[in-house]
């Protein structure tokens, strides 16, 4: 049984990699979502390698990189905005050069890696939340900002196998200036919205967390809210057959924000003794999920966040995002990227390459962690991937091909 | 180039050869018969009196996929740096985690010095298969393989609860192993993994599914029919329900009955021994499930031996890993529902020989070993990580050709649970030919890899060669020379020439017009594309460093 010739693409713009993108709408840029839109209009036209600014060959952009890589000391490998192949490539790198490893969203991603390591926990995935959720509870996210189509492909679908869509009960607490409209129900059905500003929320979460666990909660308001109207989500996500608390690591950019994701995922253990319910983390982008998982599996550890000051020279990967770019002032630096990154500073060297799911097949983690989907070429070219450039540095670098 | 490993002690029970001084020749990755005369021997090992087995092939355990990637995601503080030598250096970074949790180079590494040269992974759910063949793709030295996980998943469920026909039923069966590239199906907890999801929070064989309105029996049933039918070698694998309660020996017994006579392979049968006598209410019913075992001839198992020291378990079974998650050591756990396909469950655990259950454990592993009269039916393993690493196979090994070694570690046991067990009663010493039996060509026999786990003509040239000691322990930790596809890879014990191995797989023919109703199943519920869930040969190799090896016959 070999695959079907398929028209079908996995959209990689951002981590929901919804895989219903047809070559038609490519062709015709006729998307619902921006980011695909954005995504698919990207060109590979014209690039070209560049040493300080310099066009120049494959070759010579290559043997200038191994240079930099043998006068540096720490080198750092950054960005890293890629997918699963091109991640094994870095990889491979880091252990020729002895570079340390990170990627953009590093950040983000240790605040929910954290808490897996102190205490762990319980989640689900998008088909069943999608099949099963009755409530779902948003905690300082919309969704809709990092992942566009969420609630046209999990909530407000025509049919779950368990649960009926369109009864789905949305509550959104927390989080300034969050665009609550997608929570409307295709009835018309406003969701609950529970204001509070972003850094209110640690207290907001730890009381629901309490009230949830059947703890005295004396306090008539918290941070500005209600504790009555906490009470009331406590009891309707007691009382749901499978309630979802959903989070996106980004968007929970204050001190200490992994307490209160541990707040989030210890609620969802204690809904667990009796009912069922489960966490969602959403966000996801620039393969970060990919990266961090194939780092793991090779490395043993989970992918860190640098010390910039460090390192001598950085090798910068931005596949995904043109204009991904590392802090102002990191010099010097071997861009090995997307083929319209658009930097302000002259780069060291510059090797453009194939976007995974553009210019070229790819294998990608979905943002729920237990998904992975090929990626197809939506416009292939004759980009070299990130694997391919890699081998001719280690194969340099070396004299060994990895 | 011809290769000759000369005056080799050979022990190949496939072929009834306990000790036999031969010499054996190589040529492309294959053992060959003698050549002529005037062919020319490229190389010339003469093993004099060494002991020479086909590689080892660890049958169950768990070195790939989303569960193992989170438990060495989930305990940072086991990991630790090390200084490698090359060829190792070469494509792994100095850091490594527990023994538990091996990375996959590691996992590589560690596997063919001690002359292992397969291991299949069994709990590769469906949806995740991708995943599962990357990490076991990125793990080198060895030949891979996965069993994919049925019997939780929504769409069998439903077509059972449908009363579908078993035609239908095999169809889809072997769909999904051509799908997920996998060579076995295995079932854990029947039916409670999904019904755990409806809050339930246990399911016992005869118990209706609150949902689909089925057993865990029907399920076993119609796996297992569908299994045999579709004429793939390797028996339908199965996790028991009840995984770790005391009393689920009876469980496990009713089990063995599940399948009407079809063969059926019951996995880490150590965790589903238990009975309920003495004051702990937990006792060894090791000696009813091993007398079942001789008596049920359609019966395989494997052990699933626990060793003391610190794991991790990692499970597809969520509903049972749920409850053991109150045990957890270090105190903290992963429990995650999966796209209406299947579940998992990782948690760290301690098994210390001075805890009673525990210790009673330990025992109940051995007295099964012990006590299945038939090596071609009882396997070697210890569910790594879930009842220690892979890595103490040696051990294990010893424990069971050694009575007064293990009788030794017996007496060091808490005292109440060596009051509870029978080991010291068992005399049993496994001879060299039977641990080469359980784990070489028994587990060969039981998958389908007709041309591996033995040194047949024909066979594919993956051979151990070790000293005899006195010490096995000594002896299967550390092999003189191993031998991959014909390479030289393992000298005295360490890896000197890095290759990648294989993924096998089984393919049986099915009707294609399946696929109509698993798309729409796809396109109505789920949240990708029926063939996004299909994994295609090109896709495993597209690194350029694996390759499909299909077993399937006719």
């Amino acid at each position: 049984m070999t695959n079907q010739q398929n028209s079908m693409h996995a959209c990689p713009a951002c981590g929901l990699l919804c895989d219903d993108i047809s070559g038609e709408a490519i062709a015709k840029q006729q998307f619902s979502c921006g980011k695909a839109a954005k995504f698919y209009a990207r060109t590979s036209n014209g690039a070209q390698p560049r040493v300080a600014g310099q066009p120049v060959s494959l070759t010579q952009a290559v043997h200038a990189a191994v240079e930099l890589l043998k006068q540096a000391k720490t080198p750092l490998i950054a960005g890293s905005s890629t997918d699963v192949h091109g991640a094994r490539a870095l990889v491979s790198l880091s252990h020729h050069t002895h570079a340390a490893m990170t990627h953009l969203n590093a950040s983000s991603t240790l605040r929910n890696m954290q808490v897996l390591q102190h205490r762990g926990w319980q989640t689900t995935t998008l088909t069943e939340v999608r099949n099963r959720a009755d409530v779902i509870l948003m905690i300082g996210t919309d969704v809709v900002s990092h992942n566009t189509r969420f609630f046209e492909r999990v909530v407000w679908v025509p049919e779950a196998m368990f649960t009926a869509p369109a009864a789905r009960k949305i509550i959104y607490l927390g989080g300034d200036d969050l665009n609550t409209k997608p929570g409307v129900s295709p009835d018309g059905r406003a969701p609950e919205v529970i204001p509070c500003a972003s850094e209110q929320l640690p207290e907001v979460v730890a009381t629901l967390r309490a009230l949830v666990m059947g703890k005295p909660v004396t306090a008539e308001t918290v941070a500005g809210v209600d504790v009555s109207r906490l009470r009331t989500v406590a009891e309707t996500l007691k009382a749901a057959k499978y309630a979802t608390l959903v989070w996106v690591s980004k968007d929970l950019h204050y001190a200490h924000a992994e307490l209160t994701i541990e707040n989030i995922t210890e609620t969802v253990v204690a809904l667990n003794q009796k009912s069922r319910a489960m966490g969602l983390s959403l966000g996801g982008s620039d393969g970060d999920t990919s990266v961090n998982y194939a780092h793991t599996w090779l490395n043993g550890v989970i992918i860190d966040t640098p010390d910039w000051e460090s390192h001598d020279a950085v090798v910068w990967v931005n596949s995904y995002s043109p204009d991904a770019m590392p802090p102002a002032g990191t010099k010097p630096v071997i861009v090995l990227g997307a083929a319209d990154s658009q930097f302000e500073e002259t780069l060291a060297v510059f090797i453009p390459v194939a976007t995974p799911g553009l210019d070229c097949n790819g294998q990608q983690f979905r943002v729920d962690g237990s998904v992975t989907l090929p990626l197809s070429a939506a416009k292939p070219s004759d980009l070299p991937t990130l694997s391919q450039v890699i081998a001719m540095i280690e194969t340099e670098l070396k004299g060994v091909a990895a | 180039m011809i290769t000759v490993l000369k005056n080799a002690k050979v022990i190949d029970p496939a072929h009834g050869k306990d000790g036999v001084v031969q010499d054996i020749y190589i040529r492309d990755g294959r053992i060959i018969a003698k050549p002529a005369d005037s062919e020319k021997i490229a190389q010339v090992y003469d093993l004099n009196g060494k002991i020479v087995m086909a590689g080892a092939i660890d049958m169950h355990s768990h070195i790939g996929g989303g569960k193992v990637n989170i438990a060495r995601m989930l305990l940072p503080e086991y990991q630790a740096m090390r200084k490698l030598e090359e060829p190792e250096a070469h494509i792994c970074g100095a850091n490594c985690s527990h023994h538990a949790t091996p990375n996959t180079t590691d996992t590589g590494m560690r596997y063919i010095e001690m002359g292992y040269t397969a291991a299949f992974e069994p709990a590769v759910l469906a949806v995740n298969a991708r995943q599962a063949h990357m990490e076991m793709g990125d793990t080198p030295m060895i030949d891979k393989g996965g069993y994919a996980m049925l019997g939780n998943d929504d769409y069998l469920l439903r077509l059972l609860s449908q009363n579908a026909d078993q035609k239908t039923i095999n169809d889809y069966v072997a769909w999904t192993l051509h799908a997920t590239q996998t060579i076995g199906i295995k079932v854990v907890n029947p039916g409670g993994i999904s019904a755990f999801k409806f809050n339930e929070r246990r399911q016992d064989l005869d118990q209706l599914h609150s949902y689909y309105n089925i057993t865990p029996r029907r399920i076993l049933q119609a796996l297992s029919r569908a299994v045999n039918e579709i004429g793939i070698a390797k028996p339908l694998h199965v996790h028991c329900n009840n995984l770790g309660v005391a009393g689920n020996f009876q469980t496990t017994l009713d089990t063995m009955g599940a399948s009407d006579g079809i063969p059926m392979h019951l996995t880490h049968i150590q965790f589903h021994s238990y009975g309920t006598e003495g004051d702990k209410r937990f006792s060894s019913a090791a000696a009813n499930i091993a007398e079942a075992i001789n008596n049920n001839k359609h019966i395989t198992a494997d052990v699933g031996q626990i060793l003391f020291g610190q794991t991790v378990t990692a499970s597809g079974d969520n509903m049972m890993q749920h409850l053991n998650a109150k045990v957890a050591n270090p105190k903290k756990s992963v429990i995650m529902d999966i796209e209406c396909d299947a579940g998992c469950g990782v948690v760290p655990f301690k098994y210390r020989d001075q805890n009673y259950v525990n210790a009673l454990q330990w025992a109940i592993g051995l007295e099964v070993f012990l006590s299945v009269d038939d090596p071609w039916r009882i396997f070697l393993t210890t569910d790594h990580p879930n009842g220690a690493p892979f890595t103490s196979y040696p051990h294990l090994i010893r424990l069971l050709m050694d009575k007064t070694f293990r009788n030794d570690a017996f007496d060091k046991l808490n005292l109440d649970a060596q009051a509870m067990s029978n080991l010291k009663s068992l005399e049993r010493e496994y001879s060299l030919y039977e641990i080469a039996t359980m784990t070489r060509s028994a587990p060969a026999k039981l998958i389908g890899l007709h041309d591996r786990g033995h040194l047949g003509v024909g066979a594919a040239a993956d051979i151990t060669v070790y000293t005899d000691q006195a010490d096995k322990e000594a002896m299967f930790a550390k092999p003189d020379l191993v031998f991959k596809d014909g390479e030289l890879v393992v000298k005295e014990g360490k890896v000197v020439k890095v290759v990648w191995g294989a993924t096998h797989t089984a393919k049986p023919a099915f009707d294609l017009g399946v696929e109509k109703d698993i798309k729409q199943y796809f396109d109505r519920y789920h949240t990708m594309q029926m063939h996004n869930f299909k994994i295609s040969d090109d896709q495993i190799a597209e690194d350029g460093r694996n390759h499909v090896i299909n077993h399937s016959q006719g």
